[in-house]
Formats: structure tokens, C-alpha cells, sequence
């Protein structure tokens, strides 16, 4: 494999110079890349950043990882532990006084909430970009920023358009049809389908947490159109393998699925769809330096250049005002820019999902093992 | 006479040198004490897993605080109480047990033939090439394994398409309780034949002989005389094949389509999904002692078969 070009060196550098918003203070423009860092703690051979594979990993290493490397030096090892895999191994190094196993750890909001009510992340109030953040890039509920959202995502309805000759689903009632069954998929632990599934099996979103007996109502008759249940890869592999005509899924996946020449399209159906963050932690008990490099690659993540890379490939709204969307997804409703496209979706906050998951997912899983 | 140099070469010296050396490191004294310190190595490593299950029961008494994500303080049977009475663990674990049962029964019955032929052949080709096919698949992978059925068994698999040749249309071969099944009988059979075909050699060919010529046709041979002999490797390898069925993870998860899991997947969940250690632990301690019991049993009724080493319980 070869290296970047020269021009494209020096676009990464000026990038991440803008990015971190060091060189308008420190007056750096221009100055040779060595000293620009010249006062700033030992640099590491490399950190490690936890994160999804696929697409995903892709467009992290386009868009924040090889741009950081040029900047700095500082390679960057992408570590794909599934998320919550890795959340047990974080804690016990944390609570061990261990060096944890990574540097920074991409991580679903809710995931990342229950590490910070543990007390394992560091604090990341002190970043220089957050002032040029909108409000989703700060955790609901929790004090200062233990972590730090970067974007926003949508469960849609994701389809083969042949199996709906009629055009685009419109309701997830749609999915009761007697066609579909055993054509339609819903991750594993029902995440993404409970809140829609409340709207539609007649019940308010203001009863959440307290009352969701109509969303367990209408889970159970989903359950008998013997839905098959996965996790994100298992979407686009049964899309390909025509297994599946329909599920519910993170945009980014059906994207992909598209891009790969899967015959499917999304949309988010009139109950609305669940809209929910990802973000960047760092856990505690990493060296000094280490902990200051970590940060700065954070630092560059929320930048409005690294945000427009790095979620033109996910396909994703970023936290930085002024990202383009990409052509694709202009004024597509899996991709919510403005007040009336957040009217149509359903964001419960990450401290009543943290709190009520494991009494969710049991329910879900009561119902679909049943 | 004194002896030559090479009636007592240099190596026998040097043997006696190093037994010299050995006396004065263990003397003979010690010797009783010679199995013991061999045995270490298994008893250092069976002490970490007692250690790993007394930590698993520490926290099989502590209650998830959701508020903080750590476990309680206090002790309690919570957990425990929540593994008795939810009916996602009852589903699950009488799915496992009941999974556990079928998959062994049909092992059986699928690996004796193919052991019974493998040491009765007079065909050393024949015997090598039901040696290679038993080994083969322990090169690959349970993962790997599982997904191969997928490319069969597919909707778009070789098997449908097979069928749709003759006019039949695609059928969900695939993610039912079936397809687990089928998937932990064709990986646990090549376990079931390494454990019965010792028990099968062990049996004389001439036992089968004099029956026959005692008047017995092969069908009263094989009833009376073949599967009473082999019953030391029914056992063990029943044994093998239910315990492993039992706490099987990948199979499940992988031709099951996420509706038919085994008790590993509930551990799993609550250790990585809900962040519930205390809970896994407890679901984890209850197989232990779940599968425990099922082998006691067994040890206690039939005999603990070729586990027995040759004795006789």
C-alpha cells in the first residue's frame, strides 16, 4: 500500500492545525510541523481507538484517524471489540488501577452513559472545539462532558423495494403483513423498535418508561411474523442473501447494504423512528501524555473538515454546524437537519434508557425466545 | 582387574552426575511426594477456576445498581430469585436441557455405525479415509462450521436451489430450533466417535464370533452381546456430547437467527448487553450446577463408562 501524496500531506496538516484550534493561537500557520507541537507532552507511537468495523471503520479512518496521524506522528490503531465486549475489560482495568486496553472508545450514548455513572471516563469539559458544538454533542443528564457525542443516527424502516410493490411502507403496522412473514428483521435485543413500537401499538411516548405495555402488545404480534434477530452485519448479510425483505436498522447499515448493490431503500414511517447519539470517551488511568492525545484526537473528531469526511461516509448529521450532507441524502428523512425532520423522530434521553435497558431487553427477549 | 575406560563410558558418568545432582535437589526421601508434584500443573490450574467461580459467586449475590452501574454492597438473593421466576430463563434453560438430550440421543445413533465400521474394517483405506473425514472437520472451526450451513442451508443456498430445480419453491431451512439441533449433532459427532470407538475395539471380534455361531443372527449379536459391550463408550461419549451441547454459544446464536438460544447466550446478554454482571454470574454458577447434577446422575446410574478409566465405577 502506498502512502498519501504530498499535497494531500499538507491539506491533512493545515486540517488538523484548523481543527484543534491551535494555530490561530499560537500563530503556527506556516510554521514547520515539528515545532507546532514543540511544548505539548511526549507523544505516543500510537493510540487505540475502539470502533465498529466495516463502513464504519472506514470512514473514521478517512475522515479523523489518517488526518490525526499526518498531523502528529501518532499512528492510530483501530480496535474492533464489539462494544460491549470491550466495556467489561475498560472496567476491570479501571477498577484494577490498570492502564485500560484503549485510548478512546467509540461507543453507542447509552453505552457510554453507563461507564460514566461508573466514574471510569475522564472528562473532556476542557476540549477547546466544544464551543463551536451544537447542544447534541453534550450528554443528557450527565455533569460537564464524560463523553462527547458526535453525531446523530436513525433506526429506519429499511426495505426491498420489490417486496412493496405498492411503494414505501408507511406505518411499522406494515410490517404485519402476511407476506412478510419470516421476512423481516429486528436487532437482537429489540433496541431501535421499542419506542416506534409504543406509537404503534397505540400507546404515548410520555408513558415511557413507566407504562409500555402497548409496545410489549405490539412486539408480540411482530413476534409472530417470526422475525429474524441480529445484530448490524447480519442486516446486510440477509438483505444480500434475499433472506429479509424488511427491518429495522440504522440507516448507515441499509446505506452500505445499498452501496453494495442490495435493491433497498428506508424511510421513517409515520410513527416516527428512534433517533439516538454515538460518541467519543476516554476511560480513566491512561498516562498523562497519553490521556492529552487522546483528547486531542477527540478534539479533532468535532471538527467541522474531520465531521464532513468522516460522516459523509456513515451518512450521518454531525454535532458541527455547517457539515454538507451528501448528495445522497439530501433531504432524506434518515438524515434530520431541521426542526420539522426532528418532529418526525423519537429521542428518549440516554439516562431513561441506561436505566430501564436491561429491564427492556429482558421483556423483548421474554417475548421473542417465547 | 580395574576397569577399562569404555566398560563405564563418559555418558554413563555424566548420568551419574546429573542423578547425583538430582538426589541432593529431591532426595529419595521425597519420592512419595514424586506424583503430587506432577499432579501440580492440573491442580494449580483447576484451583484458578475454583478461584474464578468463588469471585462468580461473590457477585452472583450482588444486585446491579442502575444508578451507578456497580454492584451493591450487600448481599442477596435477588438475582437468583429473578433466574427462578422470569420466564426468559425458564424458555431458555429447558430449551438447552431439552436441546441437550435430543442432540445427544441422535449422536449416538449417528456416530456408532460410523465407529463400529471404522475399527471393524478390514479395508485400511476405508479406515484411513473415516479417519480423515472424523478429523477434518476439528480443523475447522464451530464458527466456521456454522456458517458453511448458512451457504447451504440459505434461502439462496445450494440446498433451495437444489429443490428449485424440481419446481419446489425456497423454504426456511434456517434460524428455527431444527437448524440448532442439526447443527449440534453434526458438530458433536466427531466427539461421540473418538469416544466410542476405543470402547468398540476394546470389544474381541471373537465374541461376535461364538455368537454366531451359537446360532444368533447379527441382529440378537448386536442387542445382546455388541451394545452391552459398548455401553462404557455410550456413556462417556454421551456425556461429552450433552455437556457440550448444553453450554454450546456459537450454533445458537448463529442458526438460531437470534429466537432459539441456549443458556451461553443468556449469560452472554447479561454479562455484555446489560452491563449485569451479577446476574450472568448467577445464570453462569446455575449451568455449572446444572450440568453437574446431569453428570452426577448419570456417573451414579450407569457408571462413569470409558471416563472411568478402567474402573469400574
Amino acid at each position: 500500500m502506498t502512502g498519501p501524496s504530498k499535497p494531500f500531506l499538507n491539506l491533512g496538516r493545515r486540517r488538523f492545525l484548523q481543527g484543534v484550534g491551535l494555530a490561530g493561537a499560537a500563530g503556527l500557520v506556516g510554521m514547520p510541523f515539528g515545532r507546532a507541537f514543540a511544548a505539548e507532552p511526549e507523544k505516543p507511537k500510537e493510540i487505540i481507538v475502539r470502533a465498529w468495523g466495516g463502513s464504519w471503520v472506514d470512514s473514521l479512518k478517512k475522515g479523523v484517524s489518517d488526518p490525526f496521524t499526518e498531523a502528529t506522528g501518532i499512528a492510530v490503531r483501530h480496535d474492533l471489540t464489539e462494544d460491549n465486549e470491550i466495556q467489561p475489560k475498560v472496567w476491570a482495568a479501571v477498577a484494577q488501577k490498570r492502564v485500560p486496553p484503549i485510548h478512546i472508545n467509540w461507543d453507542t450514548t447509552t453505552n457510554a452513559t453507563k461507564s460514566a455513572l461508573r466514574g471510569v471516563t475522564e472528562d473532556l469539559s476542557d476540549l477547546s472545539n466544544l464551543a463551536n458544538v451544537t447542544e447534541l454533542a453534550k450528554p443528557v443528564g450527565l455533569d460537564g462532558y464524560p463523553i462527547v457525542n458526535t453525531y446523530g443516527y436513525v433506526y429506519v424502516l429499511a426495505y426491498r423495494p420489490s417486496a412493496f410493490p405498492d411503494g414505501a411502507p408507511k406505518s411499522w403496522k406494515d410490517l404485519l403483513d402476511p407476506k412478510l412473514k419470516g421476512r423481516i428483521a429486528l436487532y437482537n435485543d429489540g433496541i431501535g423498535f421499542h419506542f416506534p413500537a409504543q406509537v404503534a401499538g397505540g400507546g404515548k411516548l410520555e408513558d415511557i418508561p413507566d407504562n409500555m405495555q402497548a409496545a410489549w402488545d405490539f412486539i408480540a404480534k411482530i413476534k409472530e411474523q417470526e422475525p429474524l434477530l441480529g445484530e448490524d452485519p447480519d442486516f446486510t448479510a440477509w438483505f444480500q442473501k434475499g433472506e429479509i425483505d424488511a427491518a429495522c436498522t440504522i440507516s448507515t447499515n441499509a446505506r452500505e447494504a445499498k452501496a453494495n448493490g442490495v435493491d433497498i431503500a428506508w424511510t421513517v414511517p409515520e410513527e416516527g423512528a428512534k433517533y439516538d447519539t454515538d460518541g467519543l470517551w476516554i476511560p480513566k488511568g491512561l498516562p498523562e501524555n497519553e490521556l492529552y492525545w487522546a483528547k486531542q484526537y477527540i478534539n479533532f473528531a468535532i471538527t467541522k473538515d474531520a465531521q464532513q469526511v468522516w460522516l459523509d461516509g456513515l451518512g450521518l448529521p454531525g454535532v458541527v454546524p455547517g457539515v454538507n450532507p451528501p448528495a445522497d441524502l439530501v433531504g432524506d428523512s434518515s438524515y434530520p437537519t431541521t426542526e420539522a425532520d426532528f418532529k418526525k423522530l423519537i429521542r428518549i434521553s440516554s439516562k431513561v434508557q441506561v436505566e430501564h435497558e436491561s429491564e427492556w431487553f429482558g421483556k423483548f427477549k421474554e417475548i421473542m425466545q417465547g | 582387574m580395574r576397569p577399562s575406560r569404555t566398560s563405564y563410558p563418559l555418558s554413563w558418568r555424566l548420568m551419574d552426575a546429573v542423578e547425583a545432582i538430582a538426589a541432593a535437589v529431591w532426595p529419595r526421601s521425597f519420592s512419595a511426594a514424586v506424583p503430587w508434584l506432577m499432579l501440580m500443573p492440573a491442580v494449580v490450574l483447576v484451583g484458578l477456576l475454583v478461584l474464578g467461580l468463588w469471585d462468580m459467586a461473590d457477585g452472583s449475590f450482588r444486585k446491579l445498581d442502575t444508578a451507578t452501574f456497580l454492584p451493591s454492597d450487600d448481599y442477596s438473593l435477588a438475582n437468583y430469585d429473578r433466574a427462578f421466576t422470569e420466564k426468559l430463563f425458564f424458555t431458555v434453560a429447558s430449551r438447552s436441557l431439552i436441546g441437550s438430550l435430543i442432540v445427544t440421543v441422535i449422536t449416538l445413533v449417528f456416530a456408532f455405525p460410523y465407529s463400529y465400521v471404522m475399527v471393524r474394517t478390514r479395508s485400511t483405506f476405508l479406515r484411513k479415509f473415516l479417519l480423515i473425514a472424523l478429523f477434518l472437520p476439528f480443523f475447522i472451526g464451530q464458527v466456521v462450521r456454522a456458517y458453511g450451513w448458512l451457504i447451504i442451508l440459505g434461502s439462496q443456498g445450494m440446498v433451495n436451489e437444489a429443490l428449485g430445480f424440481v419446481g419446489v419453491a425456497p423454504i426456511r431451512l434456517l434460524y428455527n430450533y431444527p437448524a440448532v439441533l442439526f447443527g449440534l449433532v453434526q458438530y458433536m459427532l466427531p466427539f461421540a466417535v473418538l469416544m466410542l470407538a476405543p470402547a468398540l475395539t476394546a470389544i474381541p471380534e471373537e465374541m461376535e464370533s461364538a455368537a454366531g455361531s451359537l446360532g444368533a443372527n447379527w441382529v440378537r449379536t448386536f442387542i445382546h452381546v455388541v451394545l452391552p459391550l459398548a455401553k462404557p463408550g455410550f456413556i462417556g461419549a454421551g456425556l461429552v456430547v450433552m455437556t457440550l451441547s448444553l453450554t454450546d454459544f456459537a450454533i445458537p446464536a448463529i442458526l438460531g437467527g437470534g429466537s432459539q438460544d441456549f443458556i451461553a447466550n443468556a449469560i452472554y446478554d447479561q454479562f455484555f448487553r446489560t452491563s449485569d454482571q451479577g446476574m450472568g454470574a448467577t445464570l453462569a454458577l446455575l449451568l455449572v450446577a446444572v450440568g453437574s447434577i446431569m453428570v452426577g446422575v448419570v456417573f451414579a446410574l450407569f457408571g462413569a463408562g470409558t471416563l472411568a478409566m478402567g474402573r469400574s465405577k
